[in-house]
């Protein structure tokens, strides 16, 4: 290694990081999965989903928003932080709608593919079986917001990638929810468009385009070929050139 | 020999016999369990009752205050008890009923439908109870392994079993795991 | 002719019930109940479907394009059946009207292994016991298992007869129970020529199989002329039947004849259903009586399936079946059998045609295509979609919104269609066998032999999914049960008497 100063170390194994990187990014880099859901390369972290808190000098901190400095001990996989993540895999699932057997997201879904990775057999917690609104007032994007766990991604990509900031979380605690920035608080009324990246960038079957739902055949699906632990190293959001950015 | 047969009990309750069909798509390999296995009730026998029996296997959740006593049933008799399937673990697509009023979805049915005569909720001291909503089997009793899928793979099945016939815990990995 | 009597009867005096709860080796959860006088006479015989899901409710709110991959939840069995008549409802809410070839052939494809599958099983895994054992035979023994070890040969043959048909619906959809598979306007994958070739590479023992099921099933048919009288009585079929009046599973219109074989109608556009159908609701079942509305409620009712469908057809499309049908009309002298018995053979007579059809399609140069999926026009409104599923005609109408949202939706399923035969069924064999008699473990079962003839899926016709497991109790003229007969796990009844100084 060229930079001996530029090294962490996660469960037992060096690695390299570049300046400015966090945990996260230096994890990726390495090929080392750290399980994310609200985390996308590229975009601004959040650090709202909690999944990839990591265990940093015997404290717990979120790996996406935490910059790596020389030196630092880290673990990941452990049997604590396992049954956290379970934990709250299982609740993101009780919270919404996750019925996965009719679910058009069903094998790209990132909160199943999560399930998959940690081995969930059982959701454990009650069933909320919330009634949401869904809005279907665009004509080529869906909105369930029965899906949504609350990552962001939409309103971060909307706002720095597409430049158009047509989504927000409003309301705290079990209030969040998905709010759409328009006049009428309907998608048709937004700006979104069906191929910006908002639209399209949804870990789950929240936002959706719509009449695409079942084109992939089963056994071609992302997770049904991969683990959501090989093909976290593989994304990264498009350049903003390519979407008009205003 | 009879008595070294490892006795599985199976029902449906809120289900699509759809979990039941993946165990049967263990074809030809049915043949074979079945020189090791022997049913006790089950929609495939005419057993009505469950008696005390190895393995039970519940396919679909809890809709009715009938599920809840079969359910119970196969608890008391049962020394593993296997929750089978989307809809026995999470109540699966039947609880998309638990985002309605259970009277909406009555209605909706007998009294409002396209061509209905005699519109009435069918109210009869032969109908079992239905419940408010739809619950998870493992909300009503406890439950020793969970088969997800919808429907499992009858792998899972094969997975599930062969090391109980060997007098094995179950031992299950991630590899086969699906919600569909 | 009608069952549809007030269960006020029940609270006469000196009346017992009696109920059959579970009904087993069907699909889903029902149950029989019988009100006897003083005298054991039959005052009343009841199949009650005693589930609820309400997908007609929770449906809307969907868009359109789930819907097919929602319905077919309905039921494990038949899952394809649900998918496609939904599908062909969705390719009319899409603005489709013409398939590819490709697309058109392999949904038959699909619905050919699904029917041969479905079939397979009702005879083989469900139903062979009564019929190679006895309806009164030993009950620990009256079941797959029983027939594997007696019957090895017969019962291989339709273990692999079903295997065969998932295998159909694996290749298609990717999993055998509840795959995908169909989108608006076509199919989201051509079918492999790996899968193809190992299909054909299999077909002519299908083809032989289902030949030998047919002997078999004409064989117990004829050779017991009990079974001719069993549960038998005059009833009009509904069906579709293809443009030539030939033997149609997957698209034609509608005929239906009355019992002496005259049409009631025929050709008639299912799109139109809602002119000739109506659905009565009874308090006793959470299943629905349909009938034809031009006949009435007390006439007007009809049987589907197998039977409905061989009855009606003038002819069948593949020689092997279409030979079979020939000597199935020759043995009811060209009139329509209406022995519920018969309703096995004529499965299996279908089955045989599943398997010739498949043969075909697999020869056909389009089941391999890639053109898949044609091109979408403008949406509309409202779809219908009918299907002759294992069971029998299938209804499904969907109507959506300018959104694409599902505001309204209507299943009439397969099983529904027979609710009112079923218990017309069940009231025959119990006056037949049970009427007058100490009731025993064999002559119940003879009241489930004429259930399981229709093949009933009860976890579709609550618009649910359930189980069908029998006990059978009588209660006095107050509500209160003084006998109960219980078939154990070494499937003998037990009988528990409690006097509680009924009237009995």
């Amino acid at each position: 290694m060229a930079n001996n100063e530029h090294t962490i170390t996660i469960d037992g194994t060096e690695i390299h990081f570049k300046a400015g990187q966090t945990i996260m990014d230096a994890a990726l880099s390495a090929k080392i999965y750290i399980p994310h859901l609200c985390h996308y390369p590229g975009l601004t972290p959040s650090g709202n989903c909690r999944l990839c808190v990591v265990e940093l000098n015997g404290k717990h901190v979120t790996a996406c928003t935490t910059q790596a400095q020389f030196g630092q001990q880290i673990r990941n996989q452990t049997p604590e932080l396992h049954a956290a993540r379970m934990a709250i895999t299982q609740m993101l699932f009780v919270e919404g709608n996750h019925i996965c057997p009719s679910c058009e997201k069903s094998g790209n879904c990132k909160l199943q593919a999560m399930g998959y990775y940690l081995g969930m057999r059982d959701e454990h917690y009650p069933q909320f079986n919330p009634r949401r609104e869904m809005d279907a007032s665009h004509p080529a994007v869906l909105l369930d917001r029965s899906r949504c766990i609350l990552c962001d991604l939409c309103v971060r990509a909307s706002r720095e990638v597409d430049g158009k900031n047509v989504f927000a979380i409003a309301g705290r605690g079990i209030h969040a929810h998905l709010i759409v920035n328009s006049a009428s608080g309907k998608l048709g009324d937004s700006d979104i468009a069906v191929d910006d990246v908002a639209a399209n960038i949804c870990p789950v079957g929240a936002i959706l385009i719509k009449e695409k739902g079942y084109v992939t055949p089963i056994g071609r699906r992302i997770y049904d070929q991969r683990m959501i632990s090989e093909v976290a190293f593989d994304e990264h959001v498009p350049e903003h050139e390519e979407h008009g950015n205003d | 020999m009879t008595d070294h047969k490892i006795k599985i009990a199976t029902t449906s309750l809120a289900g699509c016999f759809g979990c039941h069909m993946s165990f049967l798509d263990m074809d030809e390999k049915l043949a074979i369990l079945s020189e090791y296995i022997e049913f006790n009730r089950s929609p495939f026998t005419d057993i009505k009752h469950c008696e005390p029996s190895d393995i039970g296997l519940i396919e679909g959740g809890v809709c009715t205050a009938e599920n809840v006593h079969v359910l119970r049933e196969f608890r008391t008799h049962c020394r593993i008890l296997v929750a089978v399937g989307a809809c026995a673990i999470t109540g699966g697509v039947p609880a998309m009923r638990n985002y309605f009023d259970l009277r909406d979805c009555l209605e909706e049915a007998y009294l409002h439908g396209a061509g209905i005569t005699n519109p009435q909720i069918p109210n009869d001291t032969e109908l079992p109870l239905l419940l408010d909503k739809v619950y998870p089997v493992g909300d009503v009793v406890k439950i020793d392994y969970f088969l997800p899928g919808c429907p499992p793979p009858a792998d899972a099945f094969l997975q599930l079993l062969l090391p109980l016939l060997d007098g094995k815990a179950p031992q299950m990995t991630g590899e086969k795991l699906h919600y569909d | 002719m009608t069952t549809g009597q007030s269960s006020e009867s029940a609270s006469k005096k000196g009346v017992r019930r009696i109920a059959i709860d579970p009904v087993t080796r069907v699909e889903g959860h029902g149950k029989i109940t019988l009100l006897l006088d003083s005298d054991n006479h039959i005052r009343e015989a009841r199949f009650h479907i005693v589930e609820f899901r309400g997908f007609e409710k929770f449906i809307q709110g969907r868009p359109y394009w789930e819907v097919p991959f929602f319905v077919q939840r309905l039921c494990g069995i038949c899952p394809v059946s649900h998918q496609l008549a939904a599908a062909k409802a969705v390719d009319q809410l899409a603005g489709v009207d013409r398939l590819t070839p490709t697309a058109t052939k392999l949904r038959r494809l699909l619905h050919f292994g699904q029917i041969l599958q479905s079939h397979a099983l009702h005879f083989f895994h469900l139903t062979s016991p009564d019929f190679l054992f006895g309806f009164g035979s030993d009950p620990v023994r009256r079941n797959i298992v029983g027939v594997l070890e007696k019957h090895p040969e017969i019962a291989l043959q339709g273990v692999k007869l079903r295997k065969y048909g998932q295998q159909i619906i694996e290749a298609i959809t990717g999993k055998r129970v509840h795959g995908t598979g169909t989108l608006p306007g076509g199919m989201n994958k051509p079918l492999t020529t790996g899968w193809r070739d190992a299909l054909l590479a299999d077909i002519e023992n299908i083809l032989l199989w289902s030949g030998n099921a047919v002997k078999l099933n004409e064989q117990i048919h004829t050779a017991n002329p009990e079974h001719a009288d069993f549960a038998t009585f005059p009833s009009n079929y509904l069906s579709l039947t293809g443009e030539k009046g030939e033997l149609e599973l997957y698209h034609g219109e509608l005929r239906a004849r009355y019992p002496d074989g005259a049409f009631i109608f025929d050709q008639f556009d299912y799109c139109d259903y809602q002119q000739i159908l109506r659905e009565e609701v009874r308090s006793w079942s959470y299943m629905k009586f349909p009938y034809l509305h031009q006949l009435g409620k007390d006439h007007g009712w009809y049987r589907v399936g197998p039977l409905a469908r061989v009855n009606n057809c003038d002819r069948i499309s593949t020689p092997r079946a279409e030979a079979e049908r020939k000597r199935f009309r020759a043995y009811g002298h060209d009139k329509p059998i209406h022995s519920t018995l018969a309703y096995h053979w004529a499965r299996m007579i279908e089955a045989l045609h599943c398997a010739e059809s498949i043969q075909n399609l697999l020869h056909d140069p389009d089941i391999s295509g890639t053109e898949l999926v044609a091109e979408k026009g403008d949406r509309r409104h409202e779809g219908i979609g009918v299907i002759e599923a294992p069971r029998g005609t299938l209804f499904h109408h969907y109507q959506v919104n300018d959104e694409g949202i599902v505001t309204r939706a209507n299943l009439i399923v397969s099983t529904t269609s027979n609710n009112q035969a079923m218990n017309e069924s069940i009231r025959i064999v119990a006056n037949r066998y049970l009427d007058g008699r100490e009731i025993t473990e064999g002559l119940l079962n003879h009241l489930e032999v004429a259930v399981r003839a229709y093949d009933p899926c009860l976890s579709c016709a609550t618009h649910a999914l359930g189980k069908m497991p029998l006990q059978v109790e009588l209660v006095d003229a107050r509500g209160a049960l003084i006998h109960r007969l219980v078939k154990n796990s070494d499937g003998q009844y037990e009988q528990c008497i409690t006097i509680q100084g009924g009237n009995y």
